[in-house]
């Protein structure tokens, strides 16, 4: 019963809300290249996909860290956390990251990475396209299962 | 500052220089930004007589106290100029990502000024600003202009540019932004050419403050509710985009056909919004910080008009479809991508066309003269390459880049420009839908829908109902779009907002961004101040009260067919209203009490 | 007497248009009709409750029935209905 945060990079418009809540949700300001979140849009494609921590269960972020600062979170299921006071900012964190997901931020010496809110992601909250859900491990990925499914049910019953 | 950044940057072209400015604190209180803003930059520090495309013109950018904030649906921004199509204040509005990145770059407006030596583009990164060398640039398009300056400042850098129309000083050059998104209106795309400025490229690393983040954000979540329960802006707009509007305007009789010779086309529903879904949509696309996703991703396969990209809008569909008696939702989108590509207005350039369509099937222009093309109506590959020769400003083209007014009136028949103050209308027949047609004939930018869109009462029931066929009321209601409407477009947000919200929204979003309160009367005040500005500007330039009229068809020829058979429009029996409510003089002046009460001058 | 469907309407009737050959007097039970065929989405698009759903937009021969009596507007022979969502645009 731990909650993932999901992505569905086919519904999301681009309109990058997801930026701007967790900017204001963690600084009380706009400042969307701070955001923890980022959804990049390819112009030519008309395409765009949020990015954000995948709170890697075997993190390399945790593994090069020599202080412990980041760290499995022991209060909330599949959550990688990331502690102020132990960290040194020497950012192997961010060299280790194979998907860039975490940042270190020099305006306010912090690492930035997706701490999804603690288990209330504002950036869910504020998507208005359904491309982010904070969901149950078990139905993350039931909806799209079930829609391909749903494919294979039509060209069967067509012939049975 | 909260909301505004609280800095302006000023930019001379002439001599190479850059200055930051503070923004004047009582007039972001009182004009807010945007088309407010840049208007009253304009009325402050312009020459009313000053030539639109010299040097000497100012070239104004400029976002909302809102845009860069999650207010939803809020990250637009507003191009301000002295227009020369017409010589009014040109304020085009625009969505995409560019208006917040140069919040987040620090600005509250970009004043350009002067013409560089050479075809050049800004490169403005937080307060780092550059004028850099375009000559590479110079020529391409707008999606490859793009990238080609992107290479050169920032992959991830917001870039608004101009198209060969623009360096052409097209009449209808638009100034297009992350590729897509248009400031499309009054040929503010040539006033950038002018100064032989080829793109602005912004990136910031700053923020927008809240004044009480509490209050704004309980504000806007209030806001985002009431417009996703909104059956438009909270599911209709993003299913079906703009485009689903031709259907239920033809079948209210009032789709201007054939250069506004009829109202009702009966093979609409192919270039609907239905047919765009089922046929060319790729996905839903959304401006920053966007929750209706209005914008259409779409892709054409029919070899002969192959493209990808967004679009088409409803006035796209209209002004390639119905208005050129065409049905080919095809072509009508590879109209609309190269419009895009060139960077010229949809609307304008497929209202010309129609009215170049007329002039060729009356025999007051000849294949001698369109380069051998058959233009009449209903010839899809006609219309197709006139867009191209347009873009191109090549024979035929160069004409029709200058717009339907300049076009009939040189072969002889004004009368056939189907244009308000010479910018072409829109896609409402006025003689079908009253309301609209007084809203057209007093839009202080010419034929204009946006800026008072009282279709939304008198054909789409948002909120309110007005029976189009008559015109009582209609003055009332023009006003209240009206200004309304001025004041949104100052803030930020985007008119679609308002399939939701109203006033009350926006004003309770204000006051918790910026700390200033604002009441729903006083955004309604602002709103009028700035519409009576734009109108002050209007009179200085030489329109008076013969210049608020519908061309001749429309008051006299009643529609041949359909629903709205018969119907002409009545303007006079609206506009004296309007003056007296508006609080101006028989001929439309506004008086003194008035301007005491906007504080205005 | 034909009806035409715009819109999510289409989605709820499978079709663009039908023909009718018996012309009810006025529309509240031509809208009946209609939702027995079509069944509850319709339904739920044309009514709220007993009345007209305010979020519906019919016109009959161009003219919006809000002006001509509501459910009770009358239809002849030869009219088109329309029906619409409420839709948007600019």
């Amino acid at each position: 019963m731990a909650k993932v945060l999901m992505i569905h990079p086919d519904k999301c418009t681009g309109c990058r809300n997801c930026e701007l809540a967790c900017s204001f949700e963690h600084e009380g300001q706009f400042r969307p290249s701070a955001a923890r979140v980022q959804a990049y849009t390819w112009e030519r494609e008309g395409m765009s996909v949020p990015m954000m921590c995948q709170q890697c269960d075997d993190a390399a972020c945790v593994t090069v860290c020599p202080t412990g600062a980041m760290h499995r979170s022991n209060t909330m299921a599949n959550l990688v956390d990331w502690d102020a006071a132990t960290c040194i900012r020497c950012k192997m964190c961010t060299i280790a990251c194979p998907f860039g997901n975490a940042r270190y931020d020099a305006a306010s010496s912090s690492i930035f990475k997706c701490d999804t809110c603690q288990g209330a992601p504002e950036c869910v909250t504020f998507c208005p396209s359904g491309a982010l859900e904070f969901i149950d491990d078990e139905q993350h990925v039931r909806s799209r299962k079930k829609a391909y499914a749903a494919k294979f049910k039509d060209a069967f019953q067509e012939v049975s | 500052m909260y909301g505004w950044t609280g800095t302006i940057l000023r930019i001379d072209l002439t001599k190479g220089k850059v200055k930051r400015e503070a923004t004047d604190v009582k007039m972001a209180h009182d004009y807010l930004g945007a088309r407010g803003l840049g208007g009253k930059i304009i009325v402050d520090e312009l020459d009313p007589k000053t030539d639109a495309l010299s040097p000497d013109n100012k070239l104004i950018f400029a976002p909302g106290p809102f845009t860069g904030t999650f207010a939803p649906s809020a990250g637009r921004y507003e191009v301000i100029t002295k227009g020369p199509l017409n010589n009014v204040i040109a304020c085009s509005n625009s969505g995409g990502a560019f208006g917040p990145e140069l919040k987040y770059a620090g600005y509250d407006a970009l004043i350009i000024e002067g013409k560089a030596a050479k075809p050049s583009y800004l490169w403005i990164s937080d307060d780092k600003v550059e004028i850099r060398d375009a000559a590479a640039i110079w020529g391409h398009d707008t999606p490859d202009t793009t990238d080609l300056v992107r290479a050169e400042t920032d992959e991830e850098a917001k870039v608004a540019c101009i198209g060969p129309a623009g360096e052409h000083l097209s009449l209808i050059a638009n100034i297009m932004n992350e590729m897509h998104r248009a400031a499309g209106r009054t040929g503010v795309g040539a006033v950038m050419g002018s100064k032989n400025l080829k793109a602005i490229a912004v990136y910031g690393t700053g923020s927008v403050q809240v004044a009480d983040p509490d209050r704004f954000k309980a504000a806007v979540m209030n806001a985002r509710k009431l417009i996703q329960a909104h059956p438009v802006g909270g599911a209709g707009l993003k299913a079906y985009g703009t485009d689903v509007l031709v259907n239920i305007l033809n079948q209210t009789g009032a789709l201007p056909t054939r250069n506004f010779q009829d109202g009702y086309f009966p093979t609409a529903d192919k270039i609907g919004g239905e047919s765009l879904a089922a046929k060319q949509l790729v996905r839903p696309k959304g401006c920053f910080s966007c929750i209706i996703s209005c914008g259409r991703v779409s892709k054409v396969d029919n070899p002969d008009y192959k493209g990808f990209g967004e679009g088409p809008e409803y006035e796209t569909a209209w002004s390639f479809g119905a208005d050129c008696g065409i049905d080919d939702l095809d072509a009508i989108t590879k109209a609309n991508f190269l419009c895009n590509e060139y960077g010229m207005d949809t609307i304008s350039m497929g209202s010309t066309i129609a009215c170049a369509m007329e002039l060729f099937e009356m025999g007051a222009i000849t294949a001698k003269d369109t380069d051998g093309v058959q233009l009449t109506f209903g010839n899809t590959a006609a219309m197709v390459e006139m867009v191209r020769k347009a873009g191109k400003n090549e024979g035929f083209g160069a004409k029709l880049a200058q717009g339907s007014y300049r076009l009939a009136e040189s072969y002889g028949h004004p009368e056939l420009s189907m244009t308000c103050k010479k910018q072409e209308m829109p896609a409402y027949d006025p003689r079908g839908v009253q309301g609209i047609g007084l809203n057209y004939a007093t839009g202080n930018r010419g034929g204009c829908h946006v800026r008072g869109y009282t279709i939304a009462i008198e054909v789409l029931q948002n909120g309110a109902v007005m029976d189009p066929r008559v015109t009582e009321g209609k003055a009332g209601l023009d006003i209240l779009f009206q200004n309304l409407t001025a004041a949104l477009d100052s803030s930020g947000a985007c008119l679609f907002s308002t399939f939701g919200i109203g006033g009350a929204e926006l004003a309770e979003m204000l006051s918790a961004l910026t700390g200033v309160e604002y009441s729903l009367d006083e955004f309604l005040r602002i709103g009028e101040r700035i519409w009576n500005q734009e109108r002050l500007w209007n009179l200085k330039q030489g329109y008076t009260t013969a210049d608020d009229t519908l061309p001749d068809r429309l008051l006299n020829d009643p529609i041949k067919t359909g629903p709205a058979k018969g119907e002409v429009s009545h303007l006079d029996q609206m506009l004296p209203e309007y003056y007296s409510l508006r609080g101006w003089d028989e001929k439309g002046v506004p008086g003194k009490a008035k301007l005491k009460e906007l504080a205005l001058n | 007497m034909i009806v035409k469907y715009f819109a999510t309407i289409r989605t709820y009737t499978g079709e663009s248009e039908r023909r009718v050959d018996d012309t009810p007097p006025t529309l509240g039970p031509l809208l009946e009709t209609l939702a027995a065929r079509y069944g509850r989405p319709f339904r739920r698009a044309v009514f709220a409750g007993d009345e007209l759903n305010p979020e519906i937009i019919i016109l009959v021969n161009g003219r919006n029935v809000l002006y001509s009596g509501r459910l009770e507007a009358p239809l002849a022979e030869d009219d088109e209905v329309s029906i619409f969502p409420m839709v948007a645009g600019g």
